[in-house]
């Protein structure tokens, strides 16, 4: 299992775990990242906000913040 | 129709943000809307109403928030608002192109004991990505009115009220059993257990279900209204049970999103489609050039914006012709001449700003609405979101303050695209201490005619100055604006570029057009008539002017801050027009001419022998700190008033007056005296 933010533009991977307080968990969940969900890393370059694709959408997320997203890359 | 019952229904909108819903309020209010603040928040209040075979239904635009826990006040607010029963059916929006992450917000309603119609909107975008949504299969599974719709398509709508009408008349409930069973598996039947504590009615809107699944959710605002409603022993219960459970949220999201799953899965058919970043994309979110593009496309932007303003300003312009021949039929007539100078002066002059300020409001709101529209605004916030982000503002806010650089008016008008009002104002606030084209038609002229060949160390210092200015004013603003648990990192949507809906964004321009008007014209003719009555003498020469008196018996205080009184006098008339400091040091220094048209008249050059009178009249700390005074002040009169539009609080835009006044004294008083340790 990997951090989010070490995932490679390009890599597919399915989240595994949230951490964090009710309210972060809260806001990454209403925009469809819970455990088991599948997502494509679009851009992961510099000190800019992560890209991916999932559920249907393109999603920003900042890198701070994605540390504490656990995902487990698949092939 | 004429068998609803409720007199006035009113329908509330709750949606995601970018799924349609300030379009879809557009269309069913038009003009017909009030814009305001939600009672002691910073949290924009819009409401409508329209009228429909003999009824009136009223229409809440709740705050955009992607769910219903209370993490932000936009949320509380919509939460609220709902429980208090006074929406008759809330119309729940969804994005048709990514329904699987935007019914969320259906699955965090079910439970809430209000009726409820589902529009499946941006059906033509799913259409053309090739999905089909089977919406009387999902009616059947939902219990409630479910209809495919386009907000930006007018033909759509006649299905939208017909579901309105059902809803009203069978007052349908969304069905829970698919959902809450799931939750039995929770923490050992944590959810049961919660249930069968919960008052059985429910507390208002919410029922025991969805106030026991907020509850396994750790929402605090709820285990509070509980704390209220429950018996003290019951509530112990509430506590007992809940601390054995873990991770609640993701336990509760996980199921809502499984339901959404089981839900679409015969009702949505689309096939796989390849992802990748556009060529174009990949460039608008390049690590090195996302910023520059961004920069760049907003300068245009800024030059496009002159194209539809270009009509607006000729007939503006035609305006103070009209004062030779009225004057001339006026006093033909035997009119006073007061009269004649009150009418071809301060009524002219105040259509005439306010014409040529709408031609560019309305210029700046069509194509940076445009880029808004087509998707590319949220690219920017991307690109930008860690250097604005320091501030507590989103990455957007750079585009209000790139366009500030051209002019305060415009980018005070684009802030039109920032949807939280917080973060608005402070764009606002910050966007004063850029400063404008006019700047550099007085900057340079004085500094080289002061400074010689150091005249562009002036210009440097300048521009370094407002680099300061604008990072304490963004702290200082930011304080009272942005609240801390707004300041989280940036998690959202890049939703995907659309085809511009043309009838749609000119609708939402032109819905508040009319009201910009008559507010602009009204603070824009107040202070022209006041600042008329200043610098009124019937001689016309300004030594007989309430200003000039004034400016003279103060001169000892402001010589304390660098100022003598001519240069105080147009510094203040540089919060009218910054042009007019020229033009009102000319008719100074030079006697001669009326102080009101050398402010608000074509100003900007510098008169014959002014060159001369400057130099041999004052000194150069005196002359450098002027410039700064004026650069730092408050930009122009229709910069105030479309501060006043876009924030539409009085208190916030004499606070950002106010606080301009001071500081470009302070700054005067500061260059004043330092410069006075060289010269």
């Amino acid at each position: 299992m990997i951090k989010l933010n070490e995932v490679n533009t390009g890599q597919k991977a399915v989240v595994a775990d949230v951490c964090g307080d009710s309210r972060f968990l809260s806001r990454v969940v209403s925009i469809g990242l819970t455990p088991g969900c599948k997502i494509e890393m679009l851009h992961n370059e510099g000190n800019l906000p992560l890209l991916f694709y999932g559920r249907d959408t393109v999603i920003a997320l900042n890198r701070e913040e994605s540390k504490d997203i656990a995902v487990e890359v698949v092939a | 129709m004429s068998n609803i019952l409720i007199k006035e229904p009113t329908i509330a909108l709750l949606g995601q943000p970018n799924s349609g819903k300030s379009t879809l309020f557009n269309a069913l209010t038009g003009a017909r809307q009030r814009v305001g603040n939600w009672p002691g928040k910073t949290v924009e209040k819009k409401e409508g109403y329209y009228d429909k075979d003999g009824v009136r239904f009223r229409v809440a635009d709740l705050p955009g928030s992607y769910s219903l826990s209370a993490n932000s006040e936009e949320e509380i607010i919509t939460r609220d608002f709902i429980a208090s029963g006074q929406a008759d059916v809330v119309c729940i929006l969804a994005d048709s192109s990514q329904l699987s992450r935007s019914l969320f917000m259906l699955a965090d309603y079910v439970g809430i004991q209000c009726p409820a119609i589902l529009l499946l909107n941006l059906m033509d975008v799913a259409e053309a990505q090739g999905k089909t949504v089977d919406a009387a299969k999902l009616e059947e599974k939902l219990g409630i009115p479910v209809i495919p719709f386009v907000a930006a398509d007018k033909k759509h709508y006649d299905k939208f009220f017909d579901a309105i009408d059902r809803a009203l008349k069978e007052k349908k409930l969304l069905n829970i059993g698919s959902l809450t069973d799931k939750y039995n598996s929770i923490g050992g039947g944590a959810y049961e257990k919660l249930l069968e504590l919960m008052p059985q009615d429910g507390i208002g809107n919410y029922s025991a279900s969805w106030l026991a699944t907020k509850l396994l959710e750790e929402d605090k605002a709820v285990l509070e209204l509980i704390e209220e409603n429950l018996p003290q022993e019951a509530y112990k219960g509430v506590k007992s049970v809940l601390s054995s459970v873990e991770n609640g949220v993701l336990e509760t999201a996980g199921y809502k999103f499984k339901w959404i799953d089981e839900l679409l899965k015969d009702a949505l058919v689309y096939k796989e489609r390849k992802i990748a970043l556009s060529k174009f994309d990949s460039l608008a979110t390049h690590k090195t050039w996302g910023k520059p593009l961004a920069i760049l496309i907003i300068l245009l932007g800024l030059i496009a914006s002159f194209i539809p303003a270009t009509p607006f300003m000729l007939v503006g312009s035609l305006v103070p012709k009209l004062g030779g021949p009225i004057s001339a039929a006026l006093s033909a007539i035997g009119a006073p001449q007061i009269i004649i100078d009150f009418i071809t002066q301060v009524v002219l002059v105040s259509i005439y700003s306010v014409i040529s300020m709408i031609g560019f409001v309305f210029g700046v709101n069509l194509v940076f609405g445009f880029l808004e529209e087509v998707g590319y605004m949220a690219r920017v916030s991307y690109v930008f979101d860690r250097t604005m982000n320091k501030f507590g503002l989103q990455g957007k806010s750079v585009m209000p303050m790139v366009v500030s650089f051209g002019c305060t008016i415009g980018g005070a008008a684009g802030t039109r695209v920032i949807d939280s009002w917080g973060q608005k104002v402070l764009t606002i606030a910050m966007a004063w201490a850029i400063p404008c084209a006019a700047t550099w038609a007085i900057v340079p002229v004085l500094s080289s005619l002061f400074f010689g060949a150091w005249a562009p160390l002036v210009i440097v210092a300048i521009f370094f100055v407002a680099g300061i200015h604008l990072f304490i004013t963004g702290k200082l603003f930011g304080a009272k604006l942005i609240r801390d648990e707004d300041r989280a990192g940036l998690i959202m949507e890049l939703p995907p570029y659309h085809k511009p809906k043309w009838g749609a964004l000119f609708r939402s321009i032109f819905v508040r057009t009319g009201d910009i008007l008559s507010r602009a014209f009204r603070v824009v003719f107040i202070v022209a008539f006041i600042f008329w009555l200043l610098t009124y003498s019937a001689s016309g020469s300004p030594e007989q002017t309430l200003l000039y008196k004034f400016g003279q018996k103060i001169e000892p205080i402001t010589m304390f801050f660098g100022f003598t009184w001519q240069t105080f006098l147009a510094y203040i008339s540089s919060m009218v027009s910054k042009e007019a400091a020229l033009g009102v040091l000319g008719a100074l220094y030079l006697g001669g001419g009326s102080l009101f048209s050398a402010t608000l008249g074509s100003g900007g050059a510098m008169a014959a022998g002014l060159d001369s009178a400057l130099l041999s009249s004052l000194t150069a700390p005196a002359a450098l700190a002027f410039i700064f005074a004026v650069s730092f002040n408050a930009p122009c009169l229709v910069a105030i008033s479309s501060t006043y539009q876009e924030t539409r609080s009085i208190k916030w835009t004499l606070r950002i007056l106010l606080y301009y006044f001071v500081t470009s004294i302070l700054l005067a008083f500061l260059v004043f005296r330092i410069a006075g340790l060289f010269f």
